[in-house]
């Protein structure tokens, strides 16, 4: 098998594991997918179409990562309304920019249920990611989604 | 007999004081339906856009009136005009950008044309339009519109009070919040949809701000002392204190994002009635162009701005904190948010709401975290709603 082939594997299971541990609220296992330098960022393709720099979530340092999860586990346990995802994500685009690191385009659609059944899609989009391969490991350096739709409700955890 | 009388006097009967609200009002459709007529149709000004959406001469922007389409234009003498974003022919909708620049507006469906004016400009075929046509009574229909600050009002009501005379005395911490001379630069957009009446989403009140945020506590983070205007009539309700410098305590990784960089230390919260919200906090200004998406849900643009003169370090900041703080997914509102849906989730218990803290205290011995104030804006309600006559009167 090739090189090509053999990491695009790599980042299929990268991305499939993204969605796992986040839908299993595993977020130390979230975290553990970025490199040690990193950042995420949320942002509307409404604003971005109109050249407009505001995200939804703007994490852009490894250490504003791990505070997300801080955030969620420390601060706002107990008083938001906690709600199941189920992300369906689908590779799009591989781009090899040499040294072991990839631009990675793709789809999803994150389906979410709240406590009480009622359920919906709470976001679609699309994510463009640089991911960094090295021997076996495959690491998001970037993780940026895109969001086409007006959240039905408010945002809690990472798309 | 309506729906709407049908069940006024039922409410009003449950309706005894501005401190107990029958909890029935988020949730009857009736209900909802008269207070479009009152408060979103009627004598009220609604701040739709500001200016540094309209950045240069010619822009527009379309939104919404509650259920009505709004098409806000900036014609190139710089007046701004609104108008009901509907074609005067068929009506059908007549911009379906969300912004751009256009003098002009045709419509798709006969090529009608109209210019950012709002004056009919022509049509095809005209030659065999019905003989009482006059191109005059063809114009878009238009809305009162008036500034304050940048911030743009339109009414649809022609015997609407003036718009100073509307804000009262919110007018100065709404000018705090508009940095003064209103110059500001738009940042972007976080959009959500709240599953909570209209009216449940404004009502946040000034008792919950050190109790529901845990963050404020973790992060050494509360507010100081300010000052509580209440604009009557309509109870616009402001929050006036200085911000307060957040002391590293080491419970963030990265605290820089929380961090005040500027020299302006004012911070503010207005409510304005009937649905907007408007904060100055830390680097971040924020308007919160809200409309009822019917009764049960409210459709939220948390729009965000900086000033024309920041430096671009500084619009660098404004833009990682207004993209972290405040908004659907931020640090201190999403508990608000939470609330708003879960007050929701009572409204057909047939139960009533309650004020508390600070009720019955002089007015000028409310304090910040009294929820006193919030009582201004029910009395109102109360009386516009004809919820404060009994049944039979």
């Amino acid at each position: 098998m090739n090189e090509y082939i053999e990491n695009c594997y790599k980042i299929d299971d990268l991305l499939a594991t993204y969605g796992y541990v986040l839908d299993k609220k595993e977020f130390d296992g979230w975290v553990g997918l970025f490199a040690e330098e990193a950042a995420y960022h949320v942002f509307s393709m409404d604003n971005v179409e109109r050249g407009l720099p505001l995200a939804y979530m703007m994490d852009d340092n490894k250490e504003r990562i791990l505070d997300k999860v801080k955030v969620i586990e420390d601060v706002w346990a107990g008083t938001v309304e906690p709600y199941r995802t189920r992300h369906t994500i689908q590779r799009n685009m591989v781009m090899d920019l040499g040294s072991g690191l990839y631009e990675v385009h793709s789809n999803f659609v994150i389906a979410y249920t709240e406590a009480s059944g009622v359920a919906g899609i709470i976001a679609m989009g699309h994510y463009e990611d640089m991911v960094q391969i090295t021997g076996s490991s495959a690491v998001f350096v970037s993780k940026t989604a895109f969001i086409d739709n007006t959240p039905p409700r408010y945002l809690v955890y990472p798309l | 007999m309506t729906d709407f009388e049908k069940i006024r006097g039922s409410i009003a009967n449950r309706f005894g004081s501005s401190a107990d609200i029958p909890k029935e009002i988020f949730s009857d459709e009736a209900v909802y339906q008269h207070e479009l007529e009152q408060f979103f149709y009627g004598a009220y000004w609604h701040p739709l856009a500001h200016r540094a959406e309209l950045a240069e001469l010619g822009s527009f922007k379309t939104t919404w009136l509650a259920e009505v389409p709004i098409l806000i234009t900036r014609t190139k003498d710089d007046d701004i005009k609104a108008f009901v974003n509907s074609c005067s022919h068929r009506g059908a909708l007549l911009e379906q950008r969300a912004c751009g620049v256009a003098e002009e507006f045709e419509c798709p469906y006969h090529r009608w044309l109209f210019d950012n004016k709002g004056s009919f400009c022509g049509a095809p075929g005209q030659r065999e339009f019905r003989s009482d046509f006059k191109r005059e009574d063809y114009g878009l229909a238009s809305l009162r519109v008036a500034e304050h600050a940048g911030l743009i009002f339109v009414t649809r009501d022609p015997l609407a009070p003036t718009l100073k005379t509307f804000l009262g005395d919110a007018a100065p911490s709404l000018s705090d919040c508009m940095l003064d001379d209103g110059k500001l630069e738009l940042i972007g957009y976080q959009k959500v949809i709240y599953q909570a009446n209209w009216k449940a989403y404004i009502d946040n009140d000034p008792y919950h701000a050190p109790l529901l945020h845990t963050a404020f506590k973790l992060l050494d983070w509360q507010g100081s002392k300010g000052e509580l205007i209440n604009a009557d009539p309509y109870g616009h309700m402001c929050i006036n204190y200085q911000v307060k410098h957040y002391k590293d305590n080491g419970f963030l990784n990265d605290p820089s994002s929380v961090e005040f960089h500027g020299t302006d230390d004012r911070a503010r919260v207005v409510a304005l009635r009937p649905v907007t919200g408007i904060t100055k906090h830390l680097d971040t200004i924020n308007v919160r162009f809200a409309r009822p998406l019917g009764v049960n849900q409210t459709e939220v643009h948390y729009t965000f701005f900086g000033h024309q003169s920041d430096t671009s370090e500084y619009r660098e900041h404004r833009i990682r904190q207004s993209s972290n703080l405040l908004g659907p997914s931020g640090y201190i509102s999403i508990e608000d948010a939470a609330i708003y849906n879960r007050v929701q989730a009572t409204t057909r218990d047939g139960g009533l709401a309650h004020f508390v803290k600070g009720v019955g205290k002089p007015r000028e011995e409310w304090t910040q975290n009294d929820e006193a104030s919030n009582t201004v804006w029910w009395e109102h309600y109360r009386d516009v709603m004809g919820f404060s006559s009994l049944e039979g009167e």
